[in-house]
């Protein structure tokens, strides 16, 4: 099993990158912490940090907010290129079938993945 | 030995200020044990949903006390919008097992008066991964929102393709007595109604409400009027959207495995009722069903696919989206309505001939499935 300190950091502990993980026995890849694959039950895993783009399968405008009177913000699902999709803060303007990019953008006391379009770049 | 449906209670919903969320749970218990012919002291298992507004670790005594009942057993359960389903699923293998005679599964909340709406979505955010998505600003409307731009994206769509089911919900709801939306709206109207989390609209998502469901299960049929539970099943693949996988959210597995209990397939279902928390979700789940041609769930609801008269006669009562939600019991008022129809009892809005129903819950984001096939007694 893997050990959750052992783990690599990865954004939600302060770290800019996106951290997968990958079953050695049947090669299914994840995105959040899991202890055993789901597809084979296998808990011998090995993690892979993401390059950090892929396509954008998915964009919101949250206007309902759970803090009265916060401002809307921008929502995506990117299918990365090693599989897994990714939720992701959103760039106004990336649409849904475009190639996006990650960054890092300060929040609060963390940080937060945002995606942009790959050719704004 | 299968186990009955001896009795249903559903309230109106709407906002109704008074009651809290145990009185709620009253209303329909009451209502449930009338329709089943049951006297109280006669059940001896209750199980209980979870209300947002009044948290406990122990629902079923809560309510159990409340009412006046002492029973052998009692449970409260936690599957978001599946749990109306699973509650019953599970009183069914009580009752099969002989393990119960009479088992009472009530919900109710005052959901729409009894907290704010930021304190509604607050609670409901807990759906999601607490340091992986709801840090982003992430909420239940948003989730559905990624999967309807997912689902518009790889079909072609547009909007107007999803908000031909809310216009479908609310002209059943036009007819059915305790709808908390009546007034019949048009796409343009759907299209037009403030942003939520875009694309969806105010219109393509269900309200809050304050009300309550009630089911009687049973060993022995009470009545005439019991059903058969011919079959139950489902499926818990995800938490998660971020570990959703597209196109097999459980949904169908949930199906499948409910079908073969009963012993029936599409082709034998007369009457539906599928979850609708927001027009995507019925959208998702009808074609995840195999109902529907992928993509092609507002093309069969524009011809009439989902009316009293169609093919797929579906939420002949509203749904989610235009009788109401009040949490757990909102997933159970489609069970409720299907059970009405089972029983030729729908009146001017009755799907002729029907014998076999067919109700789906989901919960959290496509999360928990539980499918119920339904059946009138000796068919
Ligand atoms: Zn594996």
């Amino acid at each position: 099993m893997r050990a959750p300190a052992a783990a690599l950091r990865d954004w939600t502990g302060g770290e800019p990158r996106l951290v997968l993980t990958v079953c050695a026995r049947c090669g299914n890849h994840w995105y959040l912490p899991r202890e055993h694959c789901p597809v084979c039950g296998s808990d011998d895993t090995d993690e892979l940090v993401a390059a950090g783009a892929g396509l954008c399968v998915a964009v919101t405008h949250v206007h309902v907010t759970t803090e009265a009177g916060a401002a809307p913000v921008w929502l995506t699902l990117v299918e990365l290129d090693e599989g897994p999709v990714v939720m992701g803060r959103a760039s106004e303007g990336l649409a849904p079938g475009d190639r996006a990019r990650v960054s890092f953008l300060p929040d609060g006391d963390g940080l937060v993945p945002s995606f942009t379009r790959e050719d704004d770049r | 030995m299968s186990a009955l449906l001896s009795g249903v209670g559903l309230t109106a919903f709407g906002k109704q200020p008074g009651p809290d969320s145990v009185e709620w749970q009253c209303a329909a218990a009451d209502l449930a044990l009338a329709d089943a012919g049951l006297d109280p002291l006669e059940i001896d298992t209750v199980i209980t949903g979870y209300s947002t507004v009044s948290p406990h670790l122990m629902p079923a005594n809560v309510f159990a006390e409340r009412f006046g009942l002492r029973p052998a057993t009692a449970f409260g359960m936690n599957v978001g919008g599946a749990t109306g389903l699973a509650m019953l699923a599970n009183a069914a293998r009580l009752v099969e097992a002989k393990s119960a005679t009479h088992v009472l599964v009530v919900a109710g909340e005052n959901r729409a008066t009894g907290q704010s709406r930021e304190a509604s979505t607050r609670t409901l955010a807990q759906v999601g991964h607490p340091t992986y998505e709801v840090p982003l600003g992430a909420n239940i409307p948003a989730y559905y929102a990624l999967l309807a731009s997912q689902y518009l994206w790889s079909h072609g769509l547009g909007p107007e393709a999803l908000a031909e089911l809310p216009v479908q919900m609310r002209a059943h709801a036009s007819r059915r007595l305790g709808a908390q939306f009546q007034k019949p709206i048009t796409v343009a109207d759907v299209l037009a109604s403030k942003p939520i989390a875009e694309p969806l609209r105010l219109l393509d998502c269900c309200p809050v409400s304050d009300g309550g469901a009630a089911f009687v299960i049973s060993r022995a049929a009470t009545s005439d009027r019991s059903l058969t539970i011919a079959g139950t099943g489902q499926a818990h693949r995800h938490q998660h959207l971020s570990a959703l996988e597209p196109g097999s959210t459980g949904a169908g597995t949930a199906a499948q495995r409910a079908l073969a209990e009963a012993d029936v397939t599409w082709e034998d279902v007369d009457v539906f009722g599928i979850y609708d928390s927001f027009s995507i979700t019925l959208a998702l789940l009808v074609e995840e069903l195999g109902l529907v041609p992928p993509g092609r769930a507002g093309a069969y609801v524009r011809a009439g696919a989902f009316e009293v008269d169609g093919r797929f006669p579906t939420n002949t009562h509203g749904g989610l989206m235009s009788y109401g939600h009040c949490g757990v019991g909102g997933g159970m008022a489609h069970l409720v309505e299907v059970a009405t129809q089972l029983r030729h009892e729908r009146g001017a809005s009755q799907v002729a001939g029907c014998d076999v129903g067919y109700v789906h819950a989901d919960g959290g984001v496509l999360s928990a499935h539980v499918g119920v096939v339904l059946r009138r007694r000796g068919r």
